[in-house]
């Protein structure tokens, strides 16, 4: 099999991580930095490319095996799952899955089922079910903030950061769900069918976790 | 029209023409390779009982599996998984047969997936399941097959081989509570290193936990055997290491070399299996082609203990690696120049098959449509043969 290493990454911040810690390794990013419209990007001598998408779609790309690795955040690994190796918590774009309501008023307690809007749905029902507690969960795509303001919903479950945005808004965290970082992410097969390669990525990956350059 | 009368399920594809030439193609090879190894075909119904398939050494969770109802009310399922009905068969109609008992299918399988990810619901599988047999010669004759399964059809694979008794020693060596227990394989399957480790943390640090905390990396060569031992062999880790170890001298015997690699970390299923553990990869494909391993407990459920190993392929993604095969056969395309000569052109073309030419039936056709052929034909009048370049 002839064709590079393939890696996805996920655009926009992530991306920008990925290529620095990258570059930090040696590999020149030159064509990432330089895109244009190209969604197909040669990294250092070729032997590696990149392809940059949606945070979901790295995830289908890794699984199907069209890409090998993906660089795509724990938030987006936990609320699609699917079947690939989780190799490397690369440390960058940490932040948390919250629960969060309007600040002052309880959220626990009480016999009504409660309405929790997200755009996360699956990540906000498992952590209903773990918490044994039924509640109705509707899928916001944006601003979920606004969906207690506005009365729709009792809570939400997204991801935070600094909290600013939270408070901006009149909410306030009510219990943290999970830590959120930047995860490499590897397909199946391809470990095992070109493993010195992309071992020798992990490894390099991991060392520039160490050294902690990329944080 | 209703939408859905132009289209099929999601996760299901109507095959045409090449993609149908290359499934019988990997079909043929694999059921000459069975047959000639001395396995019997079964074919089992595409609805069974719900119950069949949840006994409690089964993982398969319900989600997966399409359910409908009997005239009674009982659930039924559309047939999920091939292994499963073959060892209730063992324990039904082929109880009390001579052992071992070689059995091999080819048939669909049907489970649901999430919509948008790109899973097939339906799949055609080919596999083995050799019955009664729970020595190393079984262990053998089953990987050889599977070997030789993927050998005959893409020169670029790999056989991988575990034994699930090395993780589930290192478990019990723990002794920890079950939901710790898995989220320690979830850790180890996915090869989650920072997972693994936190979850280990919380243990003293013993052989047992230091050969966890390497299960993800612990694939590779025969180094991965040397490497799993010395950090820990004891309770059935031992045997279990022993055995892979057997199983790869033969396999290396047989000429495999670097196609056969050992990864200790696959542990997928872990309630299934009991033994070996396998999957067999292509070049290019993303997915296993090929899984299977030792399942001594399953025929059990059923009422009649019998060690058991086997394994199946998933032809579609194993007609991606093979091209479609070449149609050389001669195309005649043969008219009858009228309803009186019908009979003439059909005894024509029944000749012209026998001789292994692809004959075309062209009666009813205008005189330009005959002209417009591509290839050559006969045309039959009532009572001579009229042969067109």
């Amino acid at each position: 099999m002839s064709r590079p290493i393939r890696i996805a990454l996920t655009k926009g911040r992530l991306e920008e991580k990925t290529v620095a810690m990258l570059e930090s390794l040696g590999y020149d990013c030159s064509a990432v930095r330089n895109k244009g419209r190209k969604l197909i990007l040669p990294i250092g001598d070729g032997s590696v490319e990149c392809v940059l998408a949606k945070a979901a779609d790295v995830v289908t790309y890794v699984e199907n095996g069209v890409c090998d690795l993906g660089v795509v955040g724990k938030d987006t690994i936990m609320e699609m799952g699917g079947t690939y190796y989780e190799v490397l918590d690369l440390g960058f774009g940490r932040c948390r899955f919250a629960l969060a309501g309007l600040a002052g008023q309880p959220f626990f307690g009480g016999y009504g089922t409660k309405r929790i809007a997200s755009k996360y749905v699956n990540v906000a029902t498992a952590y209903f079910e773990k918490k044994n507690m039924d509640v109705d969960v509707v899928k916001i795509e944006g601003s979920v903030e606004l969906a207690p303001v506005l009365g729709l919903a009792d809570a939400i479950v997204d991801i935070v950061e600094t909290g600013t945005t939270l408070k901006e808004n009149g909410l306030a965290v009510i219990e943290d769900i999970a830590q959120v970082s930047a995860r490499l992410i590897v397909n199946v097969a391809s470990m095992k069918l070109r493993r010195e390669p992309i071992q020798a990525l992990i490894d390099a990956c991991e060392r520039a976790v160490k050294a902690g350059g990329t944080v | 029209m209703k939408p859905s009368r132009q289209k099929t399920p999601a996760g299901t594809r109507d095959r045409l023409y090449e993609e149908c030439a290359k499934d019988s193609l990997v079909s043929a090879s694999l059921k000459e390779l069975y047959e000639s190894a001395g396995y019997r075909r079964v074919v089992t119904p595409m609805l069974e009982f719900f119950d069949v398939f949840t006994g409690a050494e089964q993982t398969l969770p319900a989600e997966r599996m399409f359910t409908l109802t009997d005239a009674q009310g009982r659930l039924m399922v559309l047939r999920p998984d091939c292994t499963v009905p073959i060892a209730r068969i063992t324990a039904g109609r082929l109880s009390g047969q001579p052992l071992p008992l070689r059995l091999y299918y080819s048939q669909n399988i049907c489970r649901r997936y999430p919509e948008g990810k790109g899973r097939r619901t339906e799949t055609h599988q080919a596999g083995i399941e050799l019955i009664g047999s729970g020595d190393l010669a079984g262990d053998c004759e089953a990987m050889e097959l599977a070997a030789e399964s993927l050998a005959r059809l893409s020169d670029g694979f790999r056989l991988e081989l575990c034994h699930i008794g090395y993780f589930k020693a290192l478990v019990e060596a723990l002794d920890t509570d079950e939901e710790t227990a898995e989220q320690i394989r979830l850790a180890v399957e996915t090869k989650n290193y920072g997972r693994l480790n936190d979850l280990l943390r919380a243990f003293p640090d013993t052989g047992a936990v230091r050969a966890l905390r390497r299960l993800p990396a612990l694939f590779g060569g025969p180094e991965v055997l040397e490497a799993a031992a010395a950090l820990f062999d004891g309770g059935t880790a031992g045997e279990a290491l022993a055995r892979c170890r057997e199983v790869y001298a033969f396999l290396q015997d047989l000429g495999l070399g670097d196609a056969v690699m050992l990864d200790l970390g696959l542990v997928g299923q872990v309630e299934y299996y009991t033994g070996l553990v396998i999957r067999g990869y292509f070049d290019g494909i993303g997915e296993p082609v090929l899984s299977g391993g030792r399942y001594d407990q399953l025929c059990g459920t059923f009422g009649e203990p019998h060690p058991a190993v086997g394994f199946a392929v998933d032809m579609e993604l194993a007609a991606r690696a093979v091209d479609a095969p070449a149609d050389e056969r001669q195309t005649v395309y043969v008219r009858a120049e009228g309803p009186a000569a019908y009979a003439a052109a059909a005894a024509c073309r029944r000749d012209l098959r026998a001789k292994g030419i692809r004959a075309v039936c062209a009666d009813g056709l205008t005189e330009e449509e005959w002209e417009a052929l591509p290839e050559g034909g006969v045309l039959i009048t009532a009572d001579e043969k009229e042969v067109r370049p």
